[in-house]
C-alpha cells in the first residue's frame, strides 16, 4: 500500500503548528531565523528544519493574497536524490512510497541537491549529510500518521492510502470549481511519476506562485550518467583493456632488432 | 651479466620522473575512488579505501594534486609537444605504428605524435574534470544548471581520461620494452633511442660529440 499526504492549500491558516509538530518529533534544535517581513518562519528549509509554511504573498484576485504552500519533501514515486545518489543504500525508497534518507550510508556528496527538482535536501554543516523529510517513517511504520498530520487543527493536512486520498483531493477541487475557483485542480506531477504529497490549489495551472515547479523531472544529465554513460564507460574501459591484451598477444612488443627501420643509420661509434 | 660499457641516455631527469609518478599516483587514486562514486557495482573500491563518506572528502584532494602535476607537466613540456611535420604524417600512419611497420613511419623527436596527443588529450580532460570538480566539489554554494551539467561532463571527461591512460599504461609496460626503466631510473640505451625516437637520438649523438 502507498501512503501519502494531502495537503488542502485552500484551508490552511498558517499557524505553523506543524511546523512545530516536525521540529518536536524530530529532536531538531531551534534555529533562530531572519525576519523577512512576512509571517513566514524561516526564509528557506534546513538541514534541521524540513517542514516550512510559506505565505506566498501577492496581490491577485482584487487583493492581497496568501497561497499558502507546505515546502517539504515531496516523496516522488520517480526520485530525483535517489536517481542521482551514488551511495548504495544512502536513499531508500520504501515499499509505502516513502523516500528516507538513511544518513549511515550518506557519503555527503550533495548530487541529491542537484538531483532534487524541488530544491529540498539540505545538507548538515556539522555532520555533512544530507536531511530532509522522511514521512516520520518512524511513526508510520508503527502506524501512526506524520507528526504534522496528527497536529494540523484545519484538517488541511489529511495522511492515508494514496489513491484514496487522490480521490479526496479531486472531489475538493470539483467542490471549488462549484464554489467559483474555476482554475482549483489537484498537484500530483506526471513528470516524476506522480508523488506522494498531494496538493489541492486554488489556481493549479499556476504551480509556481506556490513555490511548485510547473513540470519536475528527473534532471537529464543525471538520467544520462545513471544510463547510457554506465555503457559507454563500461564499453570504453573493457573494450581499451581487451584491445590492449589481444594487440599483445597478435604483435607482442616492438623490438628495435626485429622493427628497425631499412634504411638503417650508420652505426655511431658508440663504444668508445 | 651486465655490460660494463653500456651507454646510458640520460631520458628523464628526477625533476620529471617524480612529478610524472605524483601525477600517476593521484591519477590512480582518484581513478579508484571517482569510479566508486560512478557506479555502485564499483563501489567496494571506495569501501577498500575507507569508505564512501572518507573517499568523498579525498577524491577532490587527489584531483587537485593531480592538476597540478598536469601544470607542472605542462610548464615542463607544453614547449616541446606540438606537432610537426614529421609528427602530422606519423599520425596518418598510425595503423602502420600499430602493427609494428616502424619503416613507414616518419622519424620521431623526444616525443612521438602519440605521446604528444596523450599529453594533450590528458591537458584537455584535465582542465574539463577541474572546472566540473570544483563544481560538484562545493553542491551548495553552485548554481544548479552547472552542477547539473557537471554530473554528466565529469564522468564523460574522466571516461576520456582513463581511457588514454589506460592505453599509455599498456605502452609503457608491456608494449614498448625498457621504457618503464626510462621513466623510473631516468635513462635508455642508444638502440633503443634510435629505434624509438631518431631525431632525438640525433641531437643527442651530435651534441655528445662535440
Amino acid at each position: 500500500m502507498t501512503v501519502a499526504k494531502l495537503i488542502d492549500t485552500t484551508l490552511c491558516i498558517g499557524c505553523k503548528a506543524c511546523e512545530v509538530a516536525c521540529q518536536e518529533w524530530n529532536d531538531q534544535e531551534y534555529t533562530l531565523g531572519t525576519f523577512g517581513g512576512t509571517y513566514q518562519t524561516m526564509p528557506d528549509l534546513a538541514h534541521n528544519f524540513w517542514n516550512l509554511i510559506k505565505f506566498n504573498e501577492m496581490e491577485r484576485d482584487g487583493g492581497t493574497s496568501w497561497l499558502m504552500s507546505k515546502y517539504q519533501c515531496m516523496h516522488c514515486a520517480e526520485a530525483g536524490c535517489l536517481a542521482a545518489c551514488p551511495a548504495p543504500g544512502a536513499i531508500v525508497a520504501r515499499p509505502n512510497g516513502t523516500i528516507d534518507f538513511v544518513q549511515d550510508n550518506c557519503i555527503g556528496c550533495g548530487y541529491c541537491i542537484t538531483g532534487c527538482p524541488f530544491d529540498v535536501p539540505r545538507l548538515s554543516p556539522t555532520t555533512k549529510k544530507v536531511y530532509k523529510c522522511s514521512l516520520c517513517s518512524d511513526r508510520t511504520a508503527v502506524g501512526l500518521e506524520p507528526a504534522c498530520i496528527k497536529t494540523c487543527p484545519t484538517n488541511c493536512l489529511t495522511f492515508g492510502e494514496r489513491d484514496e486520498l487522490v480521490r479526496i483531493a479531486e472531489a475538493r477541487s470539483t467542490e471549488l470549481k462549484a464554489d467559483g475557483f474555476a482554475d482549483a485542480g489537484v498537484y500530483n506531477p506526471q513528470g516524476v511519476g506522480g508523488t506522494n504529497v498531494l496538493y489541492v490549489l486554488k489556481h493549479a495551472s499556476e504551480p509556481e506562485q506556490y513555490g511548485l515547479p510547473k513540470d519536475p523531472q528527473i534532471p537529464l544529465s543525471v538520467s544520462l550518467w545513471k544510463g547510457p554513460m554506465k555503457w559507454l564507460g563500461t564499453l570504453m574501459f573493457w573494450g581499451t583493456i581487451l584491445g590492449t591484451f589481444v594487440h599483445f598477444v597478435i604483435y607482442g612488443p616492438q623490438d628495435p632488432a626485429k622493427h628497425g627501420h631499412p634504411e638503417k643509420e650508420d652505426e655511431p661509434s658508440e663504444r668508445a | 651479466m651486465s655490460e660494463p660499457e653500456e651507454i646510458r641516455i640520460p631520458r628523464f631527469d628526477a625533476y620529471e620522473r617524480v612529478m610524472h609518478w605524483m601525477a600517476a599516483l593521484s591519477f590512480g587514486y582518484a581513478t579508484l575512488t571517482g569510479l566508486a562514486i560512478w557506479s555502485p557495482k564499483l563501489y567496494w573500491m571506495g569501501t577498500m579505501l575507507g569508505g564512501g563518506f572518507h573517499i568523498r572528502g579525498t577524491h577532490p584532494w587527489s584531483g587537485v594534486v593531480f592538476a597540478v602535476m598536469i601544470g607542472v607537466m605542462f610548464r615542463r613540456w607544453a614547449a616541446g609537444m606540438g606537432l610537426d611535420a614529421d609528427d602530422r604524417v606519423w599520425l596518418t600512419r598510425l595503423h602502420k605504428y600499430a602493427t609494428h611497420d616502424h619503416g613507414a613511419l616518419p622519424p620521431s623527436g623526444r616525443f612521438n605524435a602519440g605521446q604528444k596527443m596523450l599529453f594533450w588529450s590528458q591537458v584537455a580532460t584535465t582542465l574539463a574534470l577541474f572546472a566540473t570538480g570544483v563544481v560538484l566539489w562545493f553542491p551548495e554554494s553552485m548554481p544548479r544548471p552547472l552542477r547539473l551539467a557537471s554530473i554528466a561532463l565529469h564522468p564523460l571527461a574522466a571516461i576520456g581520461s582513463i581511457t588514454s591512460i589506460l592505453v599509455h599504461i599498456y605502452m609503457g609496460t608491456a608494449a614498448v620494452p625498457q621504457s618503464m626503466r626510462a621513466m623510473l631510473r631516468g635513462y635508455v640505451v642508444p638502440e633503443w633511442a634510435r629505434f624509438h625516437h631518431p631525431k632525438w637520438y640525433r641531437a643527442w649523438r651530435a651534441s655528445h660529440r662535440s
